[in-house]
């Protein structure tokens, strides 16, 4: 009785009714939790395809930051939230195949989302302060081997720290582990001052975060993972090095829902995005900015992130590197 | 309760809050891989040394207090009327502990309008009326502002919700 | 090109209606953002950033620019009125600025905050057009070992913000400590008094233990005491600033608004260490020593001197090295790159006209920063005349908005509230609640650089003196110490002989 009463007074003096069965999704705002903060990758790449993704949807999009530990505390939320289609969360490699195949403590897995798109591809690109004398891979593999090499990263359990140890691994160092000291940083920027002022050796990270410095000249580069070479990174790509492996080590962007999402809302996002990331002026903008655009459908991003989790979990159990506390 | 017995209550509380963290908390609510190179670089080691620091500071005070006078003046928060005074802390305790239930479930506006009430007339306001009006238009503009200009996803609840 | 034809360059860039136009409406968004706890000067950047995308690239930034100034200044708004500070910068504003209005001081204490805050803007952004090779330099220089011994040094304002016994800062300082270890461990990644719970893997948020440690505990105390302000004077919000005070405190100005070029200058710090820093040397300096925390208005002319002055000096490594910082400077550094500009060293080469059109663009904000910042206080200024049993509850009700809005957590609120608690707490016993937060924004740089250090050297100790910059810190850390030691046991005597002496007198 005092919901029918509650109900009613929505109706008449709100003229909206929220109830268990939506008539027609979406008939209200749509939250996107960003699990990181604002101005980076993730960040910068929601809120651009939210403009175009905003007309396509209808209704409005409200961006929501939840930021810290690595993702983990905006991607619970999500994790947690109602399967109704109107939380739905950017995923990144970090917060959802990074941290899924190193953290034992995480507490959620890829099973605890449906992922209904992956739209963003970031080159990764490893690079070294310009006076440092490192000028390619083979030159950093033998400072390794003379010990004292260091790496920067965003933090445990980021691409960036993941990232890294795959590279110095594929290039033939037994135990990147042993061999070389990572020194985790407190965000990107950080992890790219620390290689600036010579605190850290090298760093593997989205080209982006480094295309400033790399043309300033303040950072070298001297690998990029891709198959193409990336703009503006004057440095061979893993497959002129002949290390095909690598190609798994990008960046991406995603839409994920709890895992209860129901089909009908998961297809409609698979239209919408359709539509958003043909806009040309979105294309232009991230293009720009060295992503390289690539819609996936449900299926595809479910086999796409499943691969590359799946690679890093055979890396992290290889050499011992999961978090198990 | 003078400065002698504030030092020295203060001076057990962290002695026992120390002791506590090094015994009970530490070891059961840090965890530390099994590969440390360097027992500097272990996640226990920063914990431990603050809370030693902590045993140390409280020490300090139950020693500086021995010095003092057993008869210094009376340091207190004068109130007219003790007992409720102490019901009023319950009754703000017990708003912010249902405000806290009920955001995510009624909804911050209508919560904060609760509670601004609530706690108004706790106080007793001499402005009764003025504070009904203020109760009602500050958790609504608030709720404008950052919902609409600020673009923040103010928690809605599963009842009424706001445009 | 010379000198001389750069600034040409640049003012052609900048002499325009709309430039200047966007920096007014920029400062005018920023003072009212700030003065909002909660919704900061971060969030008023963040949500200023998408509309500068179709501007004018120096436009767009000097609209940002103008948001992140006024912000700074507005924060000292409510952390004077209602003592919450609006931006964490403006915590240090709080020790002085709130006494100050509780004494029926506000419009002093607003005016002096806003005269401050002018002076060290336009210390810091010449700073900036003067020195910013040289300084960013000097902060590349800066790495884990450096920055230990720097924060190091920091962590002796407590000594400066503990009140009457340096014991209970000290107690009150490692709580903080404590508190701050909460959430995942930076070198291994695993969970440190999490409890399970995923809301406290990313550590407790830091607006909400602020807000929670000055604002709530307020609303307590009058909850336990509702009639405990009637009789005071608090009503006179009338009261202005002289031109005798601001003299009085130009020191201390200067003084501070030099030590927010330092350390804004090094990335990674941030304000409301500087503006903490600025205050205690203040404190130190002065011949009114105990009349700080009470209501000083020269403590209020340096906590604001301080953390104006690093709003200009962050920018240096955000113009010099491309490297942002603080969030702040992260943010407007997206809006630089959604215009192709890449700050850094080829951009005094390669855009000198915009680096130029900037300089010139910040010295007039210093200037339109008053004038607007005096519309502010007049009209800001009548909260000081609200019914204290109104306004209370409506304190609660804007941190509860405030704290929601920092992170989209509902959890934060909770922090918030449990801070409340545990600062109402520590009024009650008098621990000081400055040395607390100073405490929590420092210990986690303290121990992360410590252990950066040691990886990075192979666990060796030595790396903590590796340099001049090491050396300086450990000497002036050691000096301090020693000062406030002997300092320490001064007072201690003295208490304990003015106990004796009324103690003899009682009997």
């Amino acid at each position: 009785m005092k919901l029918m009463v509650k109900r009613l007074l929505a109706a008449t003096a709100f003229g909206a009714i929220t109830t268990a069965a939506a008539a027609e999704y979406p008939e209200r705002p749509i939250n996107m939790v960003i699990p990181y903060g604002a101005g980076g990758a993730t960040d910068i790449s929601a809120r651009t395809i939210a403009e175009p993704l905003g007309e396509a949807v209808g209704k409005p999009l409200v961006m929501v930051n939840i930021t810290g530990a690595g993702g983990a505390t905006g991607s619970v939320n999500v994790q947690n939230a109602n399967p109704d289609g109107y939380t739905m969360l950017f995923a990144r490699v970090g917060s959802h195949s990074v941290n899924p195949a190193m953290k034992a403590t995480l507490p959620y897995t890829l099973d605890d989302f449906r992922f209904v798109t992956v739209y963003e591809i970031n080159p990764v690109a490893c690079a070294v302060n310009s006076s440092s004398g490192i000028n390619s891979v083979d030159d950093l593999i033998e400072k390794v081997a003379e010990g004292g090499v260091t790496y920067s990263s965003s933090g445990v359990g980021s691409l960036l720290h993941l990232a890294a140890v795959m590279v110095l691994k594929e290039f033939g160092v037994e135990n990147p582990l042993a061999e070389a000291t990572h020194i985790p940083q407190k965000g990107g920027g950080a992890a790219a001052t620390a290689v600036l002022n010579g605190t850290a050796t090298f760093l593997c990270t989205n080209s982006s975060a480094l295309a400033g410095f790399v043309s300033n000249g303040q950072l070298k580069p001297i690998l990029v993972t891709t198959r193409e070479p990336v703009v503006g990174f004057d440095a061979p790509t893993a497959a002129d090095l002949d290390k095909p492996a690598l190609h798994q080590l990008v960046g991406w962007t995603g839409i994920a829902g709890p895992a209860g999402l129901p089909d009908d809302v998961a297809g409609k996002w698979g239209a919408w995005m359709a539509d958003a990331t043909a806009d040309s002026e979105f294309l232009e903008k991230m293009t720009a900015r060295g992503s390289v655009i690539e819609l996936m459908n449900p299926a595809d991003a479910n086999e796409f992130i499943q691969g590359q989790y799946e690679t890093f979990r055979k890396l992290v159990d290889e050499l011992g590197m999961r978090i198990e506390g | 309760m003078n400065e002698r017995a504030l030092q020295m209550r203060l001076g057990l509380a962290a002695c026992a809050v120390a002791l506590f963290l090094i015994f009970v908390a530490i070891p059961n609510w840090v965890s530390s891989p099994s590969n440390v190179s360097n027992i500097v670089l272990s996640p226990l080691f920063w914990p431990y040394t603050l809370s030693v620091m902590m045993g140390l500071v409280g020490l300090g005070l139950i020693a500086t207090c021995l010095r003092l006078s057993a008869n210094g003046a009376p340091l207190s928060i004068d109130v007219e009327d003790r007992g409720s005074a102490q019901l009023r802390m319950i009754g703000i305790a017990v708003i912010m502990l249902v405000s806290m239930v009920l955001f995510a479930r009624v909804g911050m506006v209508w919560t904060s309008m609760l509670s601004y009430l609530a706690t108004a007339f706790l106080v007793k306001t001499r402005h009764p009326k003025t504070a009904v009006v203020c109760g009602v238009v500050i958790p609504v503009v608030l709720y404008a502002f950052f919902a609409h200009v600020a673009g923040v996803a103010v928690p809605q609840g599963n009842f009424v919700r706001l445009p | 090109m010379s000198f001389i034809d750069s600034l040409a360059a640049g003012l052609g860039l900048v002499g325009n209606v709309e430039a200047f136009l966007a920096l007014a409406l920029g400062i005018v968004i920023g003072v009212i953002g700030g003065a909002i706890p909660g919704m900061s000067a971060t969030m008023a950047v963040a949500l200023t950033l998408p509309f500068t995308f179709s501007m004018q690239p120096i436009t767009g930034i000097l609209l940002l620019l103008g948001v992140y100034k006024g912000g700074i200044f507005g924060g000292s708004i409510p952390a004077i009125l209602i003592k919450t500070p609006g931006t964490p910068a403006s915590s240090a504003t709080i020790l002085d600025g709130f006494p100050m209005a509780e004494k029926g001081e506000a419009g002093r204490a607003l005016g002096m905050a806003l005269w401050a805050s002018c002076t060290a803007d336009l210390i810091s952004n010449l700073s900036l057009i003067l020195f910013a090779g040289w300084l960013a330099s000097f902060a590349l220089s800066f790495g884990p070992p450096e920055f230990f011994t720097l924060i190091l040094f920091s962590l002796t304002i407590i000594a400066g913000v503990s009140g009457e016994s340096l014991l209970r800062g000290a107690l009150s300082a490692l709580l903080g400590l404590l508190l701050a270890t909460v959430g995942l461990d930076l070198v291994y990644g695993t969970n440190r008094f999490t409890l399970g719970d995923p809301n406290m893997m990313g550590g407790l948020n830091f607006i909400a233990v602020l807000i929670g440690l000055f604002a709530i505990p307020e609303v307590i105390s009058m909850v336990w005491n509702p009639t405990a302000h009637l009789g005071k004077t608090r009503q006179l919000g009338k009261s202005r600033v002289s031109f005798a005070d601001y003299r009085k405190s130009f020191k201390s100005i200067v003084r501070g608004s030099f030590i927010g070029v330092f350390l804004g200058s090094i990335p990674g710090i941030g304000a409301a260490p500087a503006a903490f820093l600025s205050y205690s040397e203040a404190r130190r300096k002065s011949p009114n020593k105990n009349n700080f925390g009470k209501g000083e208005v020269e403590g209020v002319a340096a906590s604001e001197a301080g953390n104006n002055g690093v709003a200009g000096a962050t920018l240096i490594p955000l113009l010099a090295l491309g490297v942002p910082g603080d969030v702040i400077t992260a943010i407007i550094i997206g809006a630089f790159m959604i215009h192709g500009l890449q700050p850094g060293p080829m951009m005094f080469a390669m855009n000198t006209s915009i680096i130029y059109g900037l300089f010139i663009g910040l010295i007039v904000s210093s200037v339109f920063l008053f004038i607007f910042g005096s519309f502010a206080i007049r009209g800001f200024k009548f909260v000081a005349n609200v019914p204290k049993r109104i306004l209370m509850p409506a304190v609660l009700v804007l941190c509860v908005y405030g704290v929601f809005a920092v992170n989209n957590n509902v959890f934060d609120i909770g922090v918030m509230f449990v801070m409340g608690w545990l600062g109402y707490a520590m009024l009650r016993c008098r621990i000081p609640a400055a040395p607390f937060l100073i405490a929590f924004i420092l210990g986690p740089l303290l121990e992360d650089n410590f252990r950066q250090s040691m990886l990075m050297s192979g666990s060796d100790p030595l790396v903590l003196i590796r340099g001049p910059i090491t050396w300086f810190f450990w000497g002036a850390t050691a000096l301090t110490v020693f000062a406030i030691v002997r300092a320490g046991i001064r007072t201690t005597k003295g208490i304990v002989s003015r106990q004796r002496a009324s103690a003899q007198f009682d009997r």
